[in-house]
């Protein structure tokens, strides 16, 4: 009976425990998140940004190329014309509206493909969930990249 | 309609299928038999054919005697290349495929490549032929040329010198198709440049058409630049209301909103062009005027209301009321309204007071042309006039009244050397193709009519009951008429002459607007009955429906009043009650203070219309009604054709169409089963007024259909009016 326990319960706890220990030697793959954070791959795909030149001109020329290129259809570009007094991008044309379903992406990346100036880039960003359906819609605002410092010239 | 005669067939093989085309037709069309397309920019199918892009080469052989196939060393244009017996054509051939890349690399070397932000990409034969027929990338690293960029032509053009390819599209389609030849080339070679003469104000009134017509971006729509790319918006068909001739379009929208209108071919009505007022005259439809919701009277404002409750105060006073309620319309409700307005109005209400004329004549049943020569006011298909040896423009601007109708009896001109006779008093567009010219005096139209029909009934003689016409214009000898009317006499008989054989009338209904438009009229129509051309007699509706609401008969009823009639009404109390269908009388009636104070004094105004009018503000009661873009439903153009408008974009907050608003009403006061379709109440029309039993929605597909001609063919009868010149239009020499 002993030998029984012995052999069809004690042992293999210990045996798994073994596996346990020798595991503890080896390096950890989870992480602490959201403290920590692991580093992604150089090819991934997370949140759209709207980018900018260098010198704070949006990439962004509002050609709609995204949008037609996009399989979820969930790009919306209205666009205009740029005037001297209010320049947006550098050409005759600009996004004046500009959004994304993110509840309708399915990150393909096919946006930044079609673009021609480079400005949609899915970025590394992937913490999207939200409470309300409408909060997905991403706007230009949301989107658009943070106006560069300006350096002191 | 091209005269059908036997054409000569030759045998040509294209790529070694054998195939029989018509002799001389223009390799290009040919090729399509099989089903084969050659790469056109510069060829366009209504246009002669210039051979000035070269992107239609194709190689060309001769079969000789013994059988064998002789291909020539150099390639040819197929747009210039007629057919001929024993021809050989190759359109894919390795030498033809490379020749095609070097035209395209060479158009391109002068190319911007801009087409993320031209409003052509996505539906330019540049781009599409490129991607097909085209080198993948460049080879041309120097600086491009520069030239003028968005250059506003005109309001609604725009010309972007750097993308022409230069074509000639544009400006052949001013010199053939619109005439007015305001853009020509400037230049030569790679300098070449199509301009408006020093860029001045491009004006033609089918400037649009250019837009169309241009394979690349050279020339886009200022309406429309920026707006949206061509992958972001739904296209359907759809037919235009500006005016009578009711073209066939595309209606471009997105998200609801109407973006931009274009042609569409429909043979029999427009080919493929509109005029400028179709193409940029539909922002309305998006104007924040649009009314979106019922609105009732509280004291001095009026307020949202729901439609239960304007029905309702609408029966509190509509119901029953006979003769003390009126109802106005314009001519732009679809066929169906018209009728269920009609019907609630005769039948529900029984009140006889009913129009949709706003001219200063409102001609009484037995003074319209109908009753009074019992011949029919319209009778030539705007198509057939392209077989017209001689047609006579009467009274206005054909190009501004009737611009489709213009434009097929220039082609006319054009291609079958027709006589235009073009009477007006202000110079027109159509003088420059005019046979001759009749300027006359305002005011002396009838006496020129009188000059003509005497010149005439001298010629045809033996029209019963001419006598006393003759009798009556035997004082309008041609040197008279000179003197009353400012026309030379030498004018005069040229034009008497051209149209001795019989010609087709072109006048519009605005003639009623005339001080003596009655007589003008009458005059005109003894004219085409003294020539023997009462069967092609046309006294052409304006408005969109117009003729609709003429056939349908949104006319006064027996001891109704009229338009006049109606608003003195509301002036002086004998009318309480208004109901205004899509039109405003402070826009419409030619004496503006009768119109303001009917509008005033009426106890109870109905305005149902698609946007804020002056009228509005005098409303007891508003209801919003639906756009022709946003209804099921059917027009009737001027020269009767049926045709069919869908739903495209959905209706604007809670309209709703008006043949529905008449239906409920209808329900309320019967409680019989209502017409639930826009088909249904077609097919009450068809019974109501037979002639419309042929535009039944199942065969209303396509070109839509003419009405059937009513009755018997009556005897033309002649009428006698006042020739007599207006008093001042002698003093005016
Ligand atoms: S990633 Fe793909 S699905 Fe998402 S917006 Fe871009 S194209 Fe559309
Ligand atoms: S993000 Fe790129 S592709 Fe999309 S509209 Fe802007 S420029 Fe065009
Ligand atoms: S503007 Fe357009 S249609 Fe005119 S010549 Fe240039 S490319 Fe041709
Ligand atoms: S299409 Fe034939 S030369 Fe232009």
């Amino acid at each position: 009976m002993i030998k029984e326990i012995w052999s069809d319960v004690v042992k293999p706890i210990l045996a798994g425990l073994a596996v346990t220990a020798r595991r503890l030697k080896r390096d950890k793959s989870t992480v602490f998140y959201p403290e920590e954070q692991r580093e992604q791959y150089p090819r991934t795909r997370w949140r759209h940004v709207l980018t900018r030149y260098e010198n704070g001109l949006e990439k962004c020329i509002g050609c709609s190329l995204c949008a037609g290129a996009c399989p979820a259809r969930c790009i919306y570009v209205e666009s205009a014309e740029n005037t001297d007094e209010e320049r947006y991008s550098p050409g005759e044309r600009y996004a004046k509206r500009y959004e994304i379903n993110m509840l309708r992406c399915i990150f393909c990346g096919l946006c930044e493909e079609a673009c021609p100036t480079g400005a949609i880039v899915l970025r590394k960003d992937f913490e999207l969930a939200d409470y309300h359906r409408d909060d997905f819609i991403y706007t230009r605002e949301m989107l658009l990249e943070k106006m560069p410092v300006k350096s002191d010239r | 309609m091209q005269t059908a005669t036997e054409q000569e067939l030759v045998t040509i093989t294209v790529n070694d299928q054998e195939v029989r085309v018509p002799k001389g037709e223009m390799i290009v069309e040919s090729v399509k038999r099989i089903g084969l397309d050659v790469p056109i920019f510069c060829y366009h199918p209504r246009m002669k054919p210039v051979g000035m892009c070269r992107m239609c080469l194709v190689d060309v052989g001769m079969k000789q005697k013994d059988g064998s196939v002789r291909v020539m060393p150099k390639p040819q244009t197929a747009c210039t290349l007629p057919a001929t017996e024993g021809l050989a054509i190759y359109t894919d051939t390795e030498q033809i495929r490379k020749d095609r890349k070097g035209i395209l690399e060479f158009l391109l070397v002068n190319h911007p490549l801009d087409c993320p932000v031209c409003d052509r990409g996505g539906e330019c034969p540049l781009q599409n032929l490129t991607l097909i027929y085209g080198p993948s990338t460049t080879r041309f690293v120097e600086e491009k040329r520069h030239l003028l960029k968005a250059f506003p032509l005109s309001k609604y053009v725009q010309l972007d010198l750097e993308r022409c390819i230069q074509c000639g599209r544009c400006v052949r389609f001013t010199e053939e198709i619109s005439g007015d030849g305001q853009l020509a080339f400037l230049f030569r070679g790679a300098l070449m440049q199509p301009q408006t003469y020093e860029l001045t104000d491009f004006t033609s009134r089918f400037s649009g058409n250019t837009i169309e017509v241009c394979p690349v971006g050279a020339l886009t729509s200022a309406e429309y630049r920026f707006r949206a790319r061509p992958w972001d918006l739904e296209t359907s068909p759809a037919i235009c209301t500006e005016c009578s001739n009711g073209c066939s379009t595309w209606f471009d929208h997105r998200v609801g909103e109407m973006i931009r209108i274009n042609g569409r071919t429909n043979e029999a009505v427009n080919e493929e062009w509109t005029c400028d007022k179709g193409k940029f005259g539909h922002n309305y439809l998006n104007s924040p005027k649009r009314l979106t919701t019922p609105l009732v009277r509280d004291g001095e404002s009026l307020r949202e209301a729901g439609w239960a409750e304007a029905y309702e105060r609408i029966l509190a006073v509509f119901k029953g009321g006979g003769g003390a309620v009126a109802g106005l319309s314009g001519g732009r409700p679809s066929n169906e309204s018209l009728f269920l307005w009609k019907r609630l109005f005769t039948e529900r209400f029984e009140s006889p007071n009913l129009d949709h004329r706003w001219h200063v004549h409102l001609p009484g049943a037995g003074e319209t042309v109908a009753g009074r020569h019992g011949i029919r006011e319209v009778n030539t298909p705007i198509a057939a006039f392209e077989g017209m040896p001689a047609i006579f423009f009467f009274g206005g601007d054909p190009a501004a009244e009737q611009p489709i109708l213009y434009l097929r009896v220039r082609k006319a001109w054009f291609r079958n050397e027709a006589k235009v006779i073009v009477a007006a008093p202000e110079p027109t567009e159509a003088d420059n193709f005019a046979y001759c010219v009749l300027r006359y005096r305002p005011g002396s139209e009838a006496a020129l009519l009188g000059g003509l029909t005497r010149l005439l009934l001298e010629k045809a003689g033996g029209v019963a009951g001419a006598d006393e016409l003759r009798q009556a214009v035997a004082r309008f000898t041609p040197e008279e008429t000179e003197v009353v009317t400012g026309v030379a006499s030498g004018a005069l008989r040229r034009a008497a002459e051209a149209m001795a054989e019989g010609f087709a009338t072109a006048a519009s209904r605005t003639l009623y607007n005339l001080p003596n438009g009655a007589d003008v009229v009458t005059a005109l129509t003894n004219l085409a009955i003294s020539a023997k051309s009462a069967d092609r007699f046309n006294l052409f509706a304006t408005e969109a429906n117009e003729q609709g609401a003429l056939e349908i008969g949104v006319l006064p009823g027996a001891g109704g009043l009229d338009t006049r009639g109606i608003l003195e009404g509301c002036r002086d109390g004998g009318v309480r009650a208004l109901w205004l269908l899509q039109c405003d009388p402070f826009e419409r009636f030619p004496n503006r203070e009768l119109a303001r104070q009917a509008l005033e004094n009426v106890e109870f105004l109905l305005v149902q219309d698609i946007i804020e009018t002056e009228s509005f503000h005098h409303a007891s009661v508003v209801l919003p009604c639906c756009a022709f873009s946003e209804d099921d439903g059917s027009y009737t153009n001027m020269e009767r054709r049926v045709q069919r408008v869908r739903r495209v974009v959905a209706p604007k907050g809670h309209a709703k169409p008006s043949w529905k608003v008449f239906s409920e009403l209808e329900l309320r006061m019967t409680g019989e089963t209502p017409p639930f379709s826009a088909k249904e109440v077609m097919g009450m029309l068809g019974s109501a007024a037979p002639q419309y039993q042929v535009s039944a929605y199942d065969h209303l597909e396509g070109e839509g259909v003419i009405l059937p001609a009513e009755g018997g063919a009556a005897e033309p009868r002649l009428a006698l009016p006042d020739y007599d010149a207006m008093e001042g239009s002698r003093e005016l020499v």
